[in-house]
Parts: C-alpha cells; structure tokens; sequence
C-alpha cells in the first residue's frame, strides 16, 4: 500500500497567449488555464504506482479557486481525492515560498490521512521552466529526491527509481518517503473516464486548505515570503516558417539539402558557422 | 490589412491538443482518389497535397465533420477527441 | 477528508447526451421536475464546443427561462436587419430594416450554453464534461444507457442531443450516414473592434445590435450566404456554404480552400472599412443542416430513446435567418415534458409512451415553420436561381444608376435587366412571383 500525493499547477495555456508587438504586452483575454502538461506525465506516474502497489493517490495543487477544473480532469484519470491550496495569502509566491506552502501542505496530509510514501511532480512548468518546485519541496520535507525518474521499484521502505540522462539510465535507491520528478515525455496520460469523472462530481473528493488550516507564518508566505524579483522581460521575436517541403531520397539526402538551406539564409549560416566553428 | 494565411487564423484559438489523432484516414483509398475534395473543403487546412499524395495532420482539426462527409472512398475514420482536447471556442 | 470510497449511484432516471442548447434545456426542465438527470459532453467546459452565426430569437428560450433576458449573457438586441445582394464587380446592393421591437439578441454561443448548463446543475442536473459517449447501450431493443470506453452507465431513458454529426444514431443504425444535400459548411471568424467603434460604425447604442445576411458572390456563387454580426466588443463575419454544391464547385475547380472565403469577407472593400482596426481573435467552423425535415431521422422516439435539436433536424435555415438554438431549445423542453408523462405510467419509457414528443413536435411552431419553408428551400439550393436572383436586381440598379446621360425608365431598365439573364421581363415576373409566394 502506497500513499502518494502529486503535485500539479494550473498554468495559462501558452499556446493561446498571444503577443501583442505593438503594446510589448501578453494577450491573456479569454485564455482558459490548463494543467501543466508535464504533470499530467506525473499524474499518469502515480496513478500506475497506485495500481502496482495499491494504495491511493491524492492530488494537491496552490492555485486559484478556478483550478478545481484541473482536479475535477485528474480525479476523472483516476486520483482518489485532491486538495486545492487556495488563499489570497499565498497569492504571489515564488518558487521559494510555493514550495513551502506544499512541503506544508504533505505534512499535513501524512497527519490528517495517513503517512504520504512518495511525492511525485512533473519535470517542469510551461509558464516559468525552473523545475524548482519537487527539489525545494524535498529540501523543507528532508526528503531524498531524484529527478528525471522515468521507472520505480517499491522494496519494503525502499524505492529504486530510475533516472534518465542523455546516454545513460542511473538507478538509486532512496528511502521513502521521497520525492521525484518524472521525466516529461516519457509517458503519456491516460483519458478522463467517464465513472471517475462521475464519482469526482458526485462526491466532489475535493477540499480547500485556506491558512486557517495550514496555519503558516505569514512572512513565510505569499508575496513576503519571496525573495526572487522578476528584474526584467525580454521577448524574443517568433520566426515566421517558411513552409519550405522538401523529399529526400535518404537521409544523407535530407542533410545535404537541409545545410545547404541553412547556409543560405543569412541569419542561419551565422549561427550555424558559430556553432561548426567557422 | 492582408490576408491570414490558415495556419495564422488557427493560431488565434485556443487549443489542447491530444498526442494521439482522433481521425484515421485510410490513406489507400486515396491514391485513386481524383476529386481530393478534403483537400479543398476542410475549413483547418488538415489536408494537403504533397507529391500527389494526401497529407493529414489531426492537430488543427476544428471537429467541424466536412471531411466524413464529403470524402467520395469512405476513407475517414472520425471520432472526436477525447478528455476534452482539441479545440477551445470561447467567442464563436 | 471526504472518505475516497463511497459508493454512488450509477443509474439515472435520464441521461442526456450533449450539452448544447437543446442537451442544456432538457436536462434543466428535468431536473426541475425532479428527475435525476446525467448531462454528458465531450468538450472541456461546457459550451467550448459550440460555434454558429450570432443571433437567436428570444420567444422559445424564454419558456424554459423566464429570466434569460435579463440574467443570461446577451451582448446586442437586434435593431437593424440589413441584407445585402453582391455582385461579381464590386456593385452590391442593401437593404436595412430598422426594427420596432426586441425580439432577438446576439450571444456568443459558448457562453449562453455555460449558463444554460449552470442552470441545469442549480436544479441537480449532474454535469460531466470531458467524455466522449461512444455508444447508446441497448438491451431487447430497447435504450438503456450509454458507454464510454470501458464505463456504462444505465437510466430509464436516454435523451439524444449530439447535434449535427449523429455518430450515435449513426452506430444504432437509426439513420444514414452523413449526405452533402442535407448539410452545410459554416466557417466564421471573430473580430475584435472596440465598442464605439462598433456603435459608430454600424449607428446603434450600446447595447443594440446588427443582424446582416449576404447573398451573390460572396459564396462564389455557391448557394449559400455570408453573415456579419455584432456583440459587444467583437464583430462576427462569417459564410455558410451548402455541401453538395460546394462539393460541385470543388469539383470543377471554383474553388481551392473553403477558408478563403471568409478571408474574402473580411478583406471586402465593401465591408472592410467597417472594421478598419480589427483583430482575428478567433476562427472556427461547423456543419449545420440545410434541411431539417429530409435530415430528420425516420422517427424521433424510439424505446428509452428520444432525440431533439439538430440532430432530430428542428433547425429551420431559410438563407436569411437561421433558427437553431431556439428550436433546440424548445425541443429539449417538449422532450422532457414527454419523459416526465412516460415516466410517471406504469410500463415507463416504451415507444408508446414516448411517442407524446413526436405529437408535441408535430404540433409545434417548429414542424409548422419547417414545412411551410420547405419549397423556398429547394429554390436556394438551386444555383441557377440563385445567381440569377442575384444578377437581375443588381443589373436593374446598374441601369437606373449608373448613367452617362439618360436615364432609362424603370421599366427599361428591368427589361434589360431580364434580357441579360435570357428571361423576358414577363415570364421573369412570374418566376419572381411564384418565388415570393414559396418564401
Ligand atoms: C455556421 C452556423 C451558423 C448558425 N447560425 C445560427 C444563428 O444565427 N442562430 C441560431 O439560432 N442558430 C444558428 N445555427 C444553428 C445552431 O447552432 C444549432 O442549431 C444549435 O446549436 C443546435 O443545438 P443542439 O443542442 O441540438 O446541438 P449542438 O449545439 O451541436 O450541441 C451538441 C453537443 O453535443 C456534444 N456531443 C456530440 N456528440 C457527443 C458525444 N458522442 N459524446 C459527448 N458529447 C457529444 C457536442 O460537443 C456539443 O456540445 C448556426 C449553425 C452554424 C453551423
Ligand atoms: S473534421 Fe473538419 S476541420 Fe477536422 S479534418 Fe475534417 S474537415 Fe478538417
């Protein structure tokens, strides 16, 4: 039996944000949020790891009110229940203090429902990319934590996970409960089922932990629990595609042909005589 | 004002695509296929012509049902997306 | 913590499927009644599916909703009907009528059915998004619920109100395949103007709104139309093209994307000044039905089973109005008066029972409408027709207007119109008249 608890953001949906060159500002009217989707990898993780060993997996995201909608989609996976950290008071917080709002939060769950074995969150988030969130957890809970997780092997109060890199897997073994953070595209959600989509809207399996429940110092967070400061916002101008299609007869072929393109136009021979050294 | 092309207009959406594609399309039948009209009437543009054969990308798919009903082979396998992917209308 | 184990109950007086106006209003007008009602769609939040033209007539949704005008998301009331006749050469002409009352509004569809469906779960609806239904289960005959993927859920009867694309009914074999006579292609684009650019631009207050059908060109000749509307902050343009004789133009090679077509709308010299400073925020397209009573399946109650709304064919698209959302409306309203009469006898949810909900259609304004618009159907699907029509008014102006130093009188210039088409002014006059007396 394994209690998990996963972590998910409700992010604004990159895709439909658009840039408005003329103003320099983001275009956000009417963009729905989404759950980042590297976590939804780390929900379908979960969710597998629940049905190997039994147990149950529980969702937690800070968020708005309005990601109920994002835990409604994970508890129609399949996630037992979830809870929505949600308060005015922990409205701007960096990674710092979200982190510790969550590591809060988990010890909380291990209290009121049971001993939490294993946190599992995704790699990182669309909006901001700092994979930040699992380690920093980790560090307030002084839990063991590894990354780039693509498999896991529960023995007794042991996991051996493994861990991707470029040309190599690792394999450690952590005591639990630990932390990890599952390698974004290496599995793929499953679709939302039509009797946990029911269950999730008849039982509504959903609770909202105010600071009255959690019962953090405010300093701690929020706004005043973040030391990070945005200094500044560049944009970087979106290349147009040129929509060129062209069929290879092999391989060799295609990157003869593809150089050629790229040496002549002008902005890419640069780059690319930088990177092949001249 | 100039003209959009399709995949500027498709931008304008809001959209969660799925990995996998919710049509199939029985790309045998269309080789003999002469009238491609999927071609010319799918309002998103999935369809196109490369070397004399259909190409289809499912990704900015409008659910809208023109192909399944004006492909003349029976080709289209049609379905919708599933766990509310695809497209988002807010204003339409 | 709420315990992750309880049981719940998975059958249901009535499950409905789709969550568009007419899914939306039977649910609701059921679960007033006091019926546990399941709501299924497949779109991520309700409405984010839906995408029509731009104006609904507010008579039929009203008696489901008495409070829908006043609570409900509506941008613009109609004040000016316009219709504009287009030519190849840039000579257009329009007509506005100014109306007395208000009787229609402008709403954008995905946020009108978030409400109706919010008003459903207000009453007990159980909402369930994000599914798509795959089946309508049956057993002996009869509907007894629904699948999807590996779940299946069961109720006493199964309201079917998918809309256009009848993958279910299709998959029970209750009616055909899809066929082009019977359909058309909308494509539309949203655009963002400002508000009293909007007011100016078009002579209306804040909260009073255009309604503008084109015909002619802007279809390449295809029978169809093209419509222009207004909400609060955006402009709809968008055309409606029928799928047989696109498929013809297609063909012969008149045309090569449908998605120019509205991109010649918004590019029009005509029109565009109207909307100078805009920007696309949205585009989108959807099938809807030609002709209602010839898509209309062979019956619309069958054992534990009716059907309402588009894909029951209650749409009535004349080519200068389209009545859908409150035709859906009204016959998601009937249906549940039929479910509750069914219910509450002893055998429940047989045909026979059922059958209450063809009588109520039948009887309707709805069935009334769809018939008596049937023949001036068939002329606007009939391309001949439909660019004469259009050519022989714009030549007749061209006459009377464009003169170097005569004028032509009225009656040679309508002579000269008529000849241009191969008709004598007289056999014309009677074309014309049997024309009015169908539409
Ligand atoms: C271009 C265009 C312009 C139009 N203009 C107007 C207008 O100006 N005024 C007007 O009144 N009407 C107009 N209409 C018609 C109007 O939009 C429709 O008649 C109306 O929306 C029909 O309502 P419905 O509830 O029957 O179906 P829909 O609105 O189509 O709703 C069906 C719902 O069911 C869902 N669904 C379907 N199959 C499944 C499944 N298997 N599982 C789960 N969910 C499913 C769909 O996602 C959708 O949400 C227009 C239509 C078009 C296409
Ligand atoms: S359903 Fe419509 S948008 Fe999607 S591929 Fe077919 S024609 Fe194109």
């Amino acid at each position: 039996m394994v209690r998990v608890v996963v972590g998910i953001k409700w992010v604004p949906n990159t895709q439909a944000v658009r840039f408005d060159p003329k103003t320099g500002t983001l275009m956000r009217e009417g963009v729905p949020s989404i759950i980042n989707p590297p976590d939804l990898s780390a929900v379908e993780f979960a969710l597998k790891i629940k049905e190997r060993y039994g147990g149950e997996a529980i969702a937690i995201t800070m968020a708005p009110p309005s990601a109920v909608k994002g835990l409604e989609h994970v508890l129609g996976m399949g996630v037992d229940r979830a809870v929505l950290i949600s308060d005015r008071a922990f409205a701007g917080a960096d990674t710092l203090a979200t982190s510790y709002v969550l590591a809060e939060a988990i010890k909380k769950i291990s209290r009121d429902v049971g001993k939490v074995d294993l946190a599992v969150f995704g790699q990182e988030t669309i909006d901001s990319s700092t994979a930040h969130i699992p380690a920093q957890t980790a560090s307030w809970l002084r839990w063991p934590y590894v990354y780039y997780v693509t498999d896991l092997e529960i023995k007794d109060d042991k996991v051996v996970v493994s861990r991707v890199l470029e040309d190599r897997v690792e394999k450690y073994e952590l005591e639990l409960p630990s932390v990890i953070s599952v390698f974004m595209e290496s599995i793929e959600a499953r679709d939302v089922r039509l009797l946990h989509k029911l269950r999730a809207k008849i039982e509504k399996p959903i609770v909202v932990w105010s600071n009255k429940e959690l019962k953090l110092d405010p300093r701690c967070i929020g706004l005043k629990g973040s030391p990070t400061m945005v200094s500044k916002i560049t944009w970087t101008l979106e290349v147009p595609r040129k929509k060129i299609v062209y069929k290879p007869k092999d391989p060799e072929d295609a990157a003869r042909w593809l150089i050629s393109m790229l040496l002549k136009d002008e902005k890419t021979s640069k780059i690319f005589k930088w990177v092949v050294g001249g | 004002m100039k003209r959009l092309r399709i995949e500027e207009l498709l931008q304008r959406n809001v959209w969660d695509v799925g990995k996998k594609p919710h049509i199939e399309i029985n790309m045998d039948a269309c080789g003999s296929c002469e009238s491609k009209l999927c071609v010319k009437l799918c309002p998103a543009g999935c369809y196109t012509v490369v070397d004399g054969k259909v190409l289809f990308s499912y990704e900015g798919c409008l659910e809208c049902g023109t192909c399944r009903t004006v492909c003349p082979q029976g080709a289209v396998k049609w379905s919708y997306p599933r766990s509310g992917k695809g497209v988002y209308y807010r204003f339409t | 913590m709420i315990k992750s184990n309880t049981t719940f109950p998975t059958k249901f007086d009535a499950i409905v499927v789709g969550a568009g106006p007419a899914g939306a209003a039977s649910a609701y007008v059921l679960s007033k009644k006091g019926f546990k009602v399941l709501l299924v769609d497949r779109s991520r939040e309700a409405g984010s599916k839906e995408l029509y033209g731009g104006r609904i007539y507010l008579g039929p949704l009203k008696e489901v909703w008495p409070d829908l005008d006043k609570k409900a998301p509506i941008h613009r009331w109609i004040k000016k009907e316009r219709a504009s006749i287009m030519g190849k050469d840039g000579r257009i002409i329009t007509i506005e009528y100014n109306a007395g009352r208000r009787t229609s509004f402008t709403a954008y569809l995905p946020e009108l059915v978030r409400w109706m469906v919010s008003k459903a779960e207000e009453e007990g609806t159980i909402f369930v998004d994000e599914v798509v239904v795959d089946e309508l289960l049956t057993s002996d005959g009869k509907v007894v619920g629904i699948r999807s993927g590996p779940d299946e859920i069961r109720s006493d009867v199964v309201i079917d109100a998918e809309g256009v694309n009848r993958l279910l009914l299709e998959k029970l074999g209750l009616v055909s395949g899809p066929r082009p006579e019977e359909l058309a292609l909308g494509i539309k684009e949203v655009l963002k103007v400002r508000k009293n650019e909007i007011n100016a631009q078009f002579n209306v207050d804040d909260d009073e709104g255009v309604a503008w059908i084109l015909m002619g060109d802007i279809t390449l000749g295809i029978p169809g139309g093209g419509f222009i509307y207004t909400f609060n902050e955006t402009i709809s343009i968008g055309i409606v093209i029928h799928m047989a004789n696109a498929i013809r133009a297609a063909e012969a090679g008149a045309i090569n994307h449908s998605f120019e077509l509205v991109e010649n709308l918004r590019l029009h010299p005509y029109f565009n000044k109207l909307w100078k400073s805009s920007d696309v925020i949205e585009y989108g397209a959807h099938l809807t039905i030609e002709d209602g009573l010839s898509f209309m399946p062979k019956r619309l109650v069958y054992p534990g089973l009716l059907i309402v709304g588009d894909a029951a064919g209650l749409i009535l698209n004349t080519g200068y109005t389209v009545r859908g959302v409150d035709f859906a409306v009204y016959s998601g309203k009937l249906a549940a008066e039929a479910v509750e009469k069914a219910l509450s006898e002893k055998e429940g949810a047989t045909e026979e029972n059922l059958k209450v909900y063809e009588d109520m259609v039948r009887k309707s304004f709805m069935y009334n409408e769809l018939k008596r618009h049937r023949a001036s159907k068939e002329l606007m699907k009939d391309p001949e027709f439909f660019t004469k029509i259009s050519r022989i008014p714009l030549k007749f102006f061209s006459e009377l207007y464009e003169i170097d130093k005569e004028v032509p009188t009225a009656y040679e210039a309508f002579k000269n119109a008529c000849r241009s088409e191969d008709s004598g002014p007289l056999s014309l006059m009677f074309k014309l008249w049997g024309m009015v007396k169908k539409l």
